[in-house]
């Protein structure tokens, strides 16, 4: 593993979704190897894979089909090879039934998904540069949901 | 000790028996002694007339004595001889007549000695006697010490006789004193069987009263049950345990679908109406019934003759009467139509959760599934806007702002209508809030805007009240939001926020409230105001006054208030004149 290099993952189902996120990371100039799932069958497979890398941050959206997002973060957090994994919510509900349950289940950050390009790019800045171990201390449902 | 009617009664026998055998103890011995004291002068009598014997009977002994020594002839010696006689006799008499160890016997004793010497004396003057001489000396002094001797009898015969009168007198008094003590006693007894006799009549009498009372009332209590039975479509009735006996109601009989006592009651009977599937489970029951001697609340069905299915509960109570009999008294109610509305309030219960499943469900289409094409627009028109805005036309510009603008509107419509559904009523978010920290909120909440018209906001201070805090926020943000949007050209906004406390009935639109103490929480501005006529109008979902291009909005924002309002029970109101102001009014209830 590169430790000049940021190992990001995104799961989502949609296409336009995932060029977005792709674009954004290129845009934003930061060291990163981006990879990205259609559902959560294939990137479960993948983490599993014990040959591949692990990310170190993880997107997850909720509405997927075969796994949803909420599936993974449980399968996830209930397994000690991802301990360290970072995990960002990334869905377009807002709904505090989500938001609810996936503090409850471990999720580190909760991000709405913007209506904007330019936003989109500040929010994922701001996620890759977070100081996650300090955020994490701290973390509590007030902070849990990303506001820009 | 409890005295029950059977004991006064017992109570009462005993009392009487006792003085009856009192009155019969003392009539014995009143008798007794009467009979006693007649006895004692009768014996009187009869020693009385012994004793004047036993002197007649010696003075013809003598005067036939006195005849021989005159005329030597013994022709009179008969009387006297037969005077001897009948003088011993008259002594044995007496002997058995007068008592042992008294002072008569003593007295008898002296007679009979002083009686011996008389005829002692009259034996020696007999062989004095002497044919020539008709008086010798010797003679003279034994018919002398005769004399003598005869006196002395004299005396004890007194002394006998006073004795004996004594003695009489003396029993006399004792048998007077007793005779005058009887009626009395009698007398006295008599009244007191008389009073107990009449209390005894007394008692009955009121126990018969009361009794009587008692029975009236139970006739129209019976009377009462029927009625209370017919309106209230129960029965009663009433198992005699160990008669194994039972008595039914004329309506349980009804609610069995018969006519009041077309069969004899029983247990067997009484199954043959119950629901074939009902029939092991009420067996099951009543045997526990019977085991711990109580019914618990039971259900099931019968089947009536014509084939109608009821629904009945019963109930049942072990109670013991006067006897110590065991008698189970029950209920049993038609619960039919209970059952129909349960189960029709059951179904309406499972609709209603159907329909707020798919509610919720909406909720989610609106805030996921509608949002997500309208993100991407919004997404990619940024992107051309960003990446390709110098290699557009001019009308190609103008149209990705059109586009921008309409996605805008689309955005604000889709939030709006989701705050609009998800502005439910839920007890447990009520809680006690202080208001003026909800209008600081809402003021933050809007600050941009209210800096930017240089909007001055004024209000009283304002109590802690019972509210859905997130709900009352939202409500001021929407009002004074409205003031703000709403504002005159040029004018910068005032908006003054009052509050006061008000009784329903002094407030038109609250007469008919049950709730009688109102805060009335009033927002007035300076803003365009609006037609009176449209009062009612502005709180309509998706109704606008405006157009679109004057003043932006989706419509809904008053009627969510109007929805918050209603979840708190309030009502509010606007008022407005066109080119002076508007005023909103919200009246929420203060329970005290």
């Amino acid at each position: 593993m590169n430790s000049d290099y940021i190992n990001i993952a995104l799961a989502d189902d949609d296409e336009d979704d995932r060029l977005f996120f792709t674009d954004a990371f290129e845009e934003l100039k930061i060291k990163s190897k981006v990879s990205t799932f259609e559902d959560g069958i294939e990137l479960m497979e993948f983490l599993e894979n014990s040959n591949n890398t692990h990310p170190d941050l993880l997107f997850l959206d909720l509405n997927m089909p075969k796994k949803s997002g909420l599936e993974c973060l449980v399968e996830i957090k209930t397994n000690d090879r991802f301990k360290n994994m970072v995990i960002a919510i990334y869905s377009t509900s807002s709904s505090e039934m989500d938001i609810e349950n996936t503090f409850v289940q471990g999720a580190n950050i909760y991000i709405k998904k913007p209506n904007n390009f330019e936003t989109l790019k500040k929010v994922l800045s701001e996620v890759v540069t977070t100081n996650w171990q300090y955020h994490t201390n701290g973390l509590n449902k007030e902070n849990f949901l990303l506001r820009l | 000790m409890n005295l029950t009617p059977n004991n006064y009664l017992k109570a009462a026998f005993g009392i009487g028996l006792f003085i009856i055998l009192c009155i019969g103890g003392f009539t014995y011995k009143h008798i007794q002694s009467l009979s006693e004291s007649s006895k004692t002068v009768k014996s009187t009598y009869s020693v009385s007339s012994e004793l004047a014997k036993i002197l007649s009977n010696l003075k013809q002994a003598e005067s036939g004595h006195r005849g021989f020594l005159l005329t030597s002839d013994s022709i009179f010696l008969d009387p006297y001889f037969s005077g001897v006689t009948q003088l011993k006799e008259n002594l044995g008499r007496l002997d058995t007549l007068v008592p042992e160890n008294t002072d008569q016997r003593k007295n008898l004793k002296k007679l009979k000695s002083d009686i011996e010497k008389r005829f002692s004396i009259f034996k020696r003057s007999f062989g004095l006697v002497d044919d020539k001489l008709i008086l010798s000396e010797d003679l003279l002094y034994v018919l002398h010490e005769g004399k003598m001797s005869m006196d002395q009898i004299r005396k004890d015969l007194v002394n006998m006789q006073d004795l004996e009168s004594r003695l009489m007198a003396e029993s006399q008094v004792k048998n007077e004193k007793a005779m005058d003590l009887t009626p009395l006693m009698f007398f006295g007894i008599l009244i007191l069987t008389l009073i107990l006799l009449l209390l005894a009549y007394a008692k009955m009498n009121k126990d018969l009263m009361e009794l009587k009372d008692t029975n009236d009332d139970l006739v129209v209590f019976k009377k009462l049950t029927q009625q209370a039975e017919k309106i209230s479509h129960s029965g009663t009735w009433i198992w005699y345990v160990e008669e194994d006996e039972f008595y039914y109601s004329d309506n349980l009989f009804n609610l069995l679908g018969v006519e009041p006592n077309s069969f004899e009651p029983s247990l067997e009977k009484f199954i043959g109406f119950v629901h074939v599937d009902d029939r092991e489970g009420l067996g099951q029951q009543i045997n526990k019934m019977i085991k711990e001697e109580d019914l618990p609340l039971v259900t099931f069905r019968i089947v009536q003759p014509d084939g109608t299915i009821k629904h009945l509960k019963a109930f049942g109570k072990l109670i013991e009467n006067a006897f110590e009999e065991k008698q189970l008294i029950g209920v049993t109610v038609d619960a039919t139509e209970e059952y129909e509305n349960f189960k029709l309030i059951e179904q309406r219960n499972q609709e209603l959760e159907r329909n707020n499943k798919e509610l919720s469900a909406f909720n989610y289409v609106t805030s996921h599934d509608l949002q997500e094409p309208l993100r991407k627009i919004q997404t990619f028109i940024s992107r051309l806007e960003v990446k390709d805005k110098d290699n557009l036309s001019e009308a190609g510009n103008i149209c990705v702002e059109k586009i921008k603008s309409a996605s805008a509107r689309m955005r604000l419509l889709i939030d709006d209508l989701l705050q609009y559904s998800r502005t439910n009523k839920t007890e447990s978010d009520f809680s006690e809030t202080n208001m003026n920290m909800l209008l600081e909120s809402a003021k933050q909440e809007l600050i941009d805007s209210i800096e930017e018209k240089e909007a001055v906001i004024t209000s009283q201070n304002l109590p802690t009240m019972d509210v859905i805090s997130f709900q009352i926020q939202q409500l001021f943000i929407n009002i004074i939001g409205n003031s703000l949007k709403y504002s005159r050209e040029g004018v910068p906004p005032k908006i003054d926020i009052k509050h006061e406390e008000v009784i329903s009935s002094e407030v038109e639109e609250l007469k008919d409230s049950f709730i009688k103490h109102y805060h009335k929480i009033s927002i007035k501005d300076n803003g365009i105001g609006f037609e009176q006529t449209y009062a009612k109008k502005i709180f309509v979902l998706f109704n606008r006054l405006h157009g679109k291009t004057e003043y932006s909005g989706t419509g809904i924002g008053l009627a969510i208030c109007k929805k918050i309002v209603d979840n708190h029970n309030g009502v509010i109101l606007a008022e407005g004149i066109p080119n002076v102001g508007a005023k909103f009014i919200i009246y929420l209830p203060y329970l005290k």
